[in-house]
């Protein structure tokens, strides 16, 4: 229980750092759930649009569900952030130069 | 008690997620309860909308039911491209004819819709026709006589049912969305509420009567545990029956956005081709007796009785009929039901043509979606999934409940609660006991409103919405466990009484009921009695814990 996870976020205070992890939950991890659906969808070999939709929805509601739980158990905002935009930024990349 | 927790500081992944269970629960609680508690309902969507039919009670199916439809049918729709005949089950006795408007074909313009729909018959509710399905008019027969049935009109049932996905009065776009965010943190709750339960096994077996908090707790995470996998399932499938309106950048993703070209949410229930029917040949012929097809049928299945029978171009020499399972065993497969095909002219069997079966990644869409729609579902299995249903409404109950007992100590007390506090109490007394106070009204507004009152099913509605918003005023201005216990004691009262209220306006009254039929109205009764007689129970333990202030809400 005591085991320290990692450093503190210094300077923020406690209502800002719920208030961006919050926005983060509702934002960030939907749009890293449609991102990642998306690039799914184009990205991997289905032999239907029906199993490539199908597929990707749901693994995209399941990948929001884990954004939001990653976004409350990462040690730092900043961290929480990391983790959800990086994915993401190299996922909208792809998708926009994959045409 | 978890020491308090900090997100500016280093904390266990345990605190993070009690946290976030904690509060997620909190946010839409009330919401997910009356989602839970209507959906729940839905698994027995027929069975409740026939008892809310009194008028209906005294049909009998004496197997004569396919003839009078046919009769009907060739009298109200002889020009119809197709006729589907809902024959009598035991969820409905009721026979139901309906038909397809739309002449010669599904792309008829505007115009030539207008005009089929002036020629069409008087009577029939109609079905306008949406996306790609055609329009369609349906009436309700007297499986015994033949004789067209005039519905009483009322929301019924599918009031509860359209309110479980799509709420009421903020239109259905709105309601879904709501609806389907609700259902995205209840699955981040079921996350977070596993990932803090360590022992999940060991507290299973473990319950702690009369400890306040710890029995909560207890409770909480027995009724959560039970039925863990259906709660999981049921949330999830809930999203994917919403997924294409949730993530639309998916669909869009994977299929164009060009009228008319195919489209996913129809894809995945098995295409549009469904609607798609065989030309006629304009050659005339007699359409064959349906009693001897449907004979073949049922024997052909050993007995396995038929559900509604589809015929397709009927007094054409192509015409085919089509008989339809009630409900199909394959979840991979949409729950469909086995069919057989037949000539229409001749009464020969056909050969069925084979249904491709589903990829793996649509049966597994499939398995989850039909599971939460119950579609496959014989008795016993209906019963298990609401029983899970109710089980995942008392998880949201008691863990709502635990929310205000950890953290307010002393019971009743609650003048000199904060604000906050006293919210959630005003609204878990509403949200729980006053949405069972809401339904027990709604059932006896169904009973008790005037037939000939306008517009009578959304008076049925407003009283439900009436009683909600009054028991949201009475537990705003009672005591705390006062509220809980009157407005318990009075959810009981109306819903313990429904029995009586069915018998004595028309319905088939209990006593009967039980001993000769019909089954539902009896299970209905008989449901209604325990749940009754289990509310009053509930207001005593409470009322009792409240005169002697024994610690049975304290932590």
């Amino acid at each position: 229980m005591e085991t320290r996870l990692a450093p503190s976020s210094p300077g923020l205070p406690p209502w800002l750092n719920i208030g961006m992890r919050v926005a983060l939950a509702v934002f960030g991890a939907y749009g890293f759930g449609v991102l990642a659906g998306a690039a799914f969808v184009r990205g991997l070999p289905f032999a239907s649009p029906r199993d490539a939709v199908a597929f990707s929805l749901m693994l995209g509601f399941l990948l929001d569900a884990c954004a939001v739980v990653w976004v409350f158990a990462a040690a730092t905002v900043l961290r929480a952030a990391l983790g959800l935009f990086l994915p993401a930024l190299f996922l909208g990349a792809w998708l926009h130069f994959s045409g | 008690m978890l020491p308090p927790l900090r997100f500016d500081q280093p904390r266990p992944l345990r605190l993070s997620m009690a946290w976030l269970h904690t509060w997620t629960g909190l946010l839409l609680g009330w919401l997910l309860f009356a989602i839970f508690a209507s959906g729940s309902l839905s698994f027995f969507r027929s069975e409740i909308n026939f008892w809310m039919h009194p008028e209906l009670h005294r049909l009998r199916d004496d197997a004569r039911a396919i003839a009078h439809a046919r009769r009907i049918l060739e009298r109200e729709a002889p020009d119809s491209r197709q006729w589907t005949i809902t024959l009598p089950g035991p969820r409905d006795p009721t026979l139901f004819v309906a038909w397809r408007v739309d002449g010669a074909s599904m792309a008829s313009s505007a115009t030539a819709r207008a005009q089929d729909r002036a020629n069409a018959p008087t009577g029939g509710q109609r079905r306008p026709a949406h996306g790609l399905r055609p329009e369609t008019r349906r009436l309700a027969l007297d499986p015994s006589t033949g004789e067209i049935l005039k519905l009483r009109e009322g929301s019924g049932a599918t009031f509860l049912f359209r309110f479980h996905f799509q709420l009421h009065g903020v239109g259905w776009f709105i309601g879904r969305w709501i609806v389907g965010v609700a259902a995205m943190i209840m699955l981040v709750a079921l996350v977070s509420g596993v990932i803090i339960h360590r022992n999940i096994f060991k507290d299973f077996f473990t319950f702690r009567p009369n400890k306040g908090k710890r029995s909560w707790l207890d409770a909480h995470a027995l009724v959560g545990v039970v039925s863990l996998p259906f709660h999981f399932a049921i949330t999830f499938s809930g999203l994917l029956l919403l997924g294409a309106l949730l993530m639309p950048s998916v669909v869009r993703s994977g299929y164009s956005n060009v009228p008319n070209a195919p489209n996913f949410t129809m894809d995945i229930r098995g295409g549009r081709d469904r609607f798609n029917l065989a030309p006629p040949s304009g050659k005339p012929a007699a359409l064959a007796e349906l009693a001897p097809i449907l004979d073949a049928a049922q024997n052909a299945w050993g007995g396995e009785k038929a559900g509604s029978v589809v015929v397709t171009n009927p007094g054409d020499a192509s015409a085919t009929v089509a008989v339809i399972q009630t409900h199909g065993n394959s979840l991979a497969n949409r729950g469909v039901a086995r069919r057989a095909l037949f000539d229409g002219a001749t009464g020969a069997r056909l050969e069925t043509p084979i249904e491709a079966s589903p990829s793996a990644i649509v049966a597994v869409w499939n398995a989850l979606v039909t599971l939460h729609m119950g579609r496959f579902a014989t008795p016993l299995q209906r019963w298990l999934l609401f029983l899970a249903g109710v089980s995942g409404t008392l998880m949201i109950a008691s863990g709502l409940i635990m929310w205000r007992v950890s953290r307010f100590k002393t019971p009743g007390r609650s003048e000199d609660a904060p604000f906050g506090y006293r919210l959630v109490e005003v609204l878990n007394v509403s949200g729980i006991a006053g949405w069972l106070v809401a339904l027990g009204a709604y059932f006896w507004a169904c009973r008790l409103l005037p037939d000939a009152l306008a517009a009578r099913g959304d008076w049925e509605v407003r009283v439900f919405f009436l009683a909600w918003v009054v028991s949201f005023v009475h537990a705003a201005f009672r005591e705390h466990l006062r509220a809980w216990v009157e407005q318990l004691r009075f959810s009981g009262a109306l819903i313990a009484l429904l029995p009586l209220i069915n018998g004595l306006t028309g319905g088939a009254p209990l006593f009967r009921s039980v001993v000769a039929g019909p089954w539902q109205v009896a299970g209905f009764d008989i449901f209604a009695l325990a749940a009754g007689a289990l509310l009053l129970f509930v207001a005593r333990k409470v009322h009792q814990a409240e005169a002697d202030d024994s610690p049975i809400t304290d932590g």
